[in-house]
């Protein structure tokens, strides 16, 4: 550690103390900087040179010989072009924006009332919120595999109970062979898997909201809807912002989900963008532009991630 | 008219947990089920006559085992790199100077939220040319991109918490910056590191698509990767596969319920997420 200062020891005696000072910085950063190395190396190698090297392989007519030599042809926005007019390129973005929203929104709504719920305190809520606990745990891929067995147009549960209750025109109905209702499925796997982390969120937030104000509230006449429209949900808007700029960030660059449940799907026609750019890249071998998908998905994503960090970094000061 | 909304609560209530536990019940009691029970128009609630036969034979056929192995391989050593490097670094980010800190920590944080695919293309040519596919080092390398940056962030928090005062104690008794690391810091680190230890793991555990990339050899692949080739398959077996949904599912299971007071801190980094 003293080997910073010492080299620099004669260098004070020319400049004066503004340079020992300098020296004596250097040293005392030696220590973080070899601790933070490591981590710096696979923050830049793994995290920003791969990022780097996608948005040029964007700009590149990439197959999977030019990939390994590196020698893609530079074709400037070309594959851009090709994202915005190919129908199926560009459905998959329309598929990403409509159902990722149509998941943040499903999971709010249901995570809130779960989390009201969770906060009646009724008889037997310990085993209520381990149950509610539970569908979080499950791994995405065991959840696709349970949802898709729960959905077969044959023997699925889902069909049987629906037939069972009334709608006779769910027996053998197929919710794989379209986009629509594959979307149904997925939507209910996807709100199964992330309404408890909203939910559980959502009430640690109402576990610290001031009782006299809602206590004044119900004395004053308001009725449940308004304490909740007008004294709750106010109070609640910071972590439902960040909520929903999470949950935004994670339905839409869902994977797992897409490429096990929507396969079957004619035509693909149910893929998302990171289910497309996948598959260009790796089952069709356009590198180029399945790298181009990927940086579009990347940028809509970087704007809420900025958002995101911002909302973060300002509670982690409050 | 309170006791109504009290009923209405109740009811709710049920409902709710009916949704949540009922297709984790359904997975259990169909790998418990004959043949003959799973495929048929009306499913019995309850399995007449419970076999286990479906886990011995999942294990043994269906390349199971060797993929309950290669993830605990792969997850662990993930685990392992992961702790002695983010604990280093987050031990620089709380106890040091260091300019740019703060910009520093919102970049970590900002890579937890880069969806996966804008990353693959280039880390397979990166595996191939060190000739890493389809080893365990070469995905575990990989995890490492965004493994390491959860678990900076964890640590740090928990770091934060411990008072810079007991360093300086030790340190004015006579211990080295590196002594009072190892003996006053590490002991009372141990919670945050137990905790970004099973986040890291579960990340391993659960991640899918960088495996399924890169782990193309049937003795290499990882239970999601297993899991996946199974569903795909025409003739679904699926008594096969809610059994190793189970296998796969179980431990992560267990993990939450003993740790699910703690689940929260690692949150924010968006980690413990399908």
């Amino acid at each position: 550690m003293s080997h910073g200062a010492a080299t620099e020891a004669p260098a004070g005696r020319i400049g004066g103390p503004a340079i020992d000072a300098v020296g004596r910085a250097l040293a005392r950063l030696t220590l973080p900087v070899l601790l933070l190395l490591p981590a710096l190396i696979i923050i830049v190698g793994l995290v920003g040179y791969p990022l780097a090297k996608t948005i040029w392989l964007s700009f590149t007519e990439t197959r999977l010989g030019d990939l390994i030599d590196g020698s893609g042809e530079w074709v400037g926005l070309e594959n851009y072009k090709e994202v915005f007019t190919d129908d199926h390129l560009r459905t998959s973005l329309v598929n990403t924006v409509v159902f990722g929203t149509a998941c943040v929104v499903g999971t709010m709504v249901f995570g809130f009332a779960v989390a009201l719920l969770l906060n009646q305190r009724l008889r037997g809520n310990v085993l209520f919120s381990v149950a509610v606990l539970l569908p979080w745990a499950v791994p995405a891929l065991a959840a696709s595999a349970i949802w898709r067995w729960l959905f077969d147009d044959r023997y699925g549960f889902v069909n049987w109970a629906l037939v069972n209750i009334g709608f006779s025109s769910f027996r053998d109905y197929a919710w794989f062979a379209d986009r629509e209702s594959a979307y149904v499925a997925i939507f209910v796997t996807v709100v199964w898997q992330s309404f408890p982390f909203v939910a559980l969120s959502l009430l640690a937030g109402l576990q610290t909201l001031p009782r006299e104000t809602l206590h004044a509230a119900a004395v004053d006449g308001a009725s449940a809807w308004q304490r909740f429209r007008l004294v709750t949900l106010p109070l609640l808007r910071p972590i439902v912002a960040v909520l929903v700029v999470f949950s935004t960030i994670w339905d839409f660059k869902i994977f797992d989900q897409i490429y096990v449940m929507a396969t079957g799907v004619p035509e693909r026609a149910a893929d998302t963008a990171a289910v497309t750019a996948y598959r260009e890249s790796f089952a069709l071998g356009h590198y180029g532009v399945g790298a181009a998908v990927a940086v579009v998905l990347f940028a809509v994503l970087l704007v809420f991630s900025i958002v995101y960090v911002r909302m973060i970094g300002r509670e982690a000061r409050a | 008219m309170r006791l109504l909304r009290r009923g209405w609560m109740y009811a709710a209530m049920l409902a709710v947990s009916a949704f949540a536990l009922f297709p984790v019940y359904w997975v259990a009691i169909t790998s418990l089920k004959p043949r003959s029970e799973i495929y048929t128009r009306t499913p019995d609630l309850w399995p007449s006559d419970p076999q286990w036969h479906q886990y011995p034979r999942v294990l043994g056929e269906g390349h199971v085992a060797r993929a309950l192995l290669n993830s605990l391989i792969v997850a662990g050593a993930t685990t392992v790199v992961c702790l002695i490097v983010g604990a280093m670094a987050a031990y620089a980010l709380t106890r040091f100077e260091i300019p740019f800190k703060r910009v520093l920590m919102m970049l970590v944080l900002m890579t937890q939220m880069f969806p996966l695919v804008v990353l693959v293309i280039p880390l397979f040519v990166i595996m191939r040319n060190a000739q890493l596919l389809g080893t365990y080092a070469g995905l575990v390398v990989t995890y490492l991109a965004f493994t390491v940056p959860l678990a900076i962030w964890v640590m740090r928090g928990f770091l934060v918490g411990i008072p810079d005062e007991l360093e300086h104690a030790a340190r004015t008794d006579g211990a080295t910056r590196l002594g009072a690391m190892w003996r006053v810091i590490l002991p009372l680190a141990a919670p945050g590191l137990a905790t970004t230890a099973v986040l890291c793991f579960l990340e391993g555990w659960k991640e899918f698509m960088l495996a399924l990339t890169f782990m193309n050899e049937e003795t290499r692949k990882t239970l999601p990767v297993v899991l996946q080739s199974f569903v795909g398959r025409g003739d679904t077996d699926w008594g096969a596969i809610m059994a190793a949904s189970v296998i796969y599912t179980l431990p992560v299971v267990v993990v939450f319920i003993v740790l699910r007071k703690h689940l929260m801190t690692g949150t924010t980094a968006g980690a413990v997420k399908g």
